[in-house]
């Protein structure tokens, strides 16, 4: 009923209708046409498939809370290479730090990443995604576009960074509305290191795992 | 005479922060000399936000989605005019015409913008400020600002919200302040409303919400001066994923 009042626009195509055609290209041997010319890259099925797996989860209504954030966590691992991750967000700082502080930094960016992740959860409602292309940006890394349609909200573009480690490809970066956790994140660890040292920034992640008085 | 003491060092402050101009932060490529000033802002902003804007935000959300994509295009079509003059501005000469062909439809047919029947009509929305046309023109960001209640900005892009609201848009100097004011509290509701689950998920997991705000004010604003062209391949984007190379030897996960 918010139809003629919605705003989005360009190719607009429920996912139903993307897992249909990559169905009927299947069967037919051929690739899809004008939805996923992209979708056959590797970095885009990569980021479909991880997309498919967590709506299976957030969907699951056998699951309750603790088991759904025990599937999530383990989606994340498998996709992402955290130790990677948290060496970007860190950035040179990485380099000053030592083997002790780098590994407490490395299990406390994953601790605050699940509980980000169990905070998110309760305001899950319905959301679906689209995947809309895939681009190359160098020998290593691709952008994945992808629209996540939110019930009476407008569409929000997000871009997936996905890296191939030697054939393994794992997400290292989400930029939603063209701001990316890589950057926003180092951006206030860089301000946490620089006021109060790696150590500083240690103790400000703890706190935050502590829980909410 | 305490207060103008403590005036006194808060000039000093922003005087000695200013000189001393300490490096930005590794991401940002924005410098922060009034860092401690803005940090005090930020802290008067949230409060605000939790005593006021927060508070009539949620109630404002209770509405019908309908309701509220209704106010939306209301305030978007008000803002056309200036979008439409920095269109012009920045030589975007077909974004100019879809701009204008927006507040045509939407004005009339659209029932004073009510309904944005110019995007079911191939239109599509997009925004521009004198800052963004600043930006074009090759003027630099400047020091980062935290303004008391706009919130986050630039040098730059304050002066081009001073520019947009005194000499170009039409709506406060032809219908008066009050429609002004109006406007104004109407854009800071919805824009407050729908950016919730964003200041909620900051509150609550960032190391430093001052930092966070300031580094994805910046990256928002950057994509709005490409005009939606994405961070990929940017020079300072990719530079961070380069950088890896030369550490990832020493990374010892």
């Amino acid at each position: 009923m918010p139809a003629p009042l919605a705003i989005d626009r360009g190719p607009r195509r429920p996912r139903r209708d993307v897992l249909a055609l990559l169905a009927l290209a299947a069967l037919a041997g051929v690739h899809p046409g004008a939805v996923a010319a992209t979708l056959p890259v590797p970095a885009a099925r990569f980021i479909d498939t991880l997309g498919q797996r967590v709506l299976a989860v957030l969907n699951d209504n056998r699951l309750d809370r603790t088991a759904r954030l025990e599937r999530l966590a383990s989606i994340l691992d498998e996709a992402t290479d955290l130790g990677l991750v948290a060496r970007l967000v860190l950035g040179r700082y990485w380099r000053e730090a030592s083997e002790a502080q780098r590994r407490e930094f490395v299990t406390l960016f994953r601790r605050l990443l699940l509980k980000t992740m169990a905070d998110r959860l309760d305001t899950y409602g319905g959301e679906t995604y689209e995947v809309l292309a895939a681009q190359a940006v160098d020998d290593r890394d691709t952008m994945v576009a992808t629209r996540i349609r939110r019930p009476g909200a407008e569409p929000i573009a997000v871009d997936w960074r996905v890296r191939d480690l030697g054939g393994r490809l794992v997400l290292i970066d989400i930029v939603a509305e063209g701001v990316s956790m890589v950057v926003t994140q180092r951006s206030e660890a860089a301000e946490i290191v620089g006021r109060s040292g790696i150590d500083g920034l240690l103790a400000e992640m703890r706190r935050r795992l502590e829980p909410a008085a | 005479m305490r207060t103008s003491v403590s005036h006194n060092r808060l000039i000093g402050v922003a005087l000695s922060t200013l000189l001393a101009a300490p490096l930005p932060a590794a991401a940002a490529e924005v410098a922060d000399p009034l860092e401690p000033i803005n940090r005090t802002i930020f802290g008067l902003n949230e409060l605000v936000d939790v005593m006021l804007l927060g508070p009539v935000a949620q109630a404002y959300g209770e509405l019908p989605s309908p309701v509220r994509t209704g106010v939306r295009n209301v305030l978007d079509n008000l803002r056309a005019p200036v979008t439409f003059v920095n269109d012009l501005l920045q030589g975007e000469t077909d974004r100019a015409g879809n701009t204008f062909a927006r507040l045509f439809i939407n004005s009339t047919i659209g029932i004073f913008g009510l309904f944005d029947l110019a995007s079911e009509f191939g239109y599509p929305k997009h925004r521009e400020d004198f800052g963004q046309t600043l930006a074009v023109w090759g003027v630099r960001d400047g020091a980062f600002l935290m303004l008391p209640l706009l919130g986050p900005s630039t040098v730059r892009d304050a002066a081009g919200w001073v520019v947009d609201t005194a000499a170009i848009d039409p709506i406060g100097q032809l219908a008066g302040s009050e429609v002004g004011l109006a406007r104004a509290a109407g854009e800071a509701v919805d824009t407050r409303q729908r950016l919730d689950p964003v200041v909620q998920d900051v509150r609550r997991n960032s190391l430093d919400p001052y930092a966070t705000v300031r580094s994805a004010y910046l990256q928002r604003r950057a994509v709005e001066i490409r005009n939606g062209r994405p961070a990929a391949g940017e020079r300072n984007y990719e530079a961070i994923f380069r950088e890896e190379n030369d550490n990832a030897g020493a990374a010892g996960d």
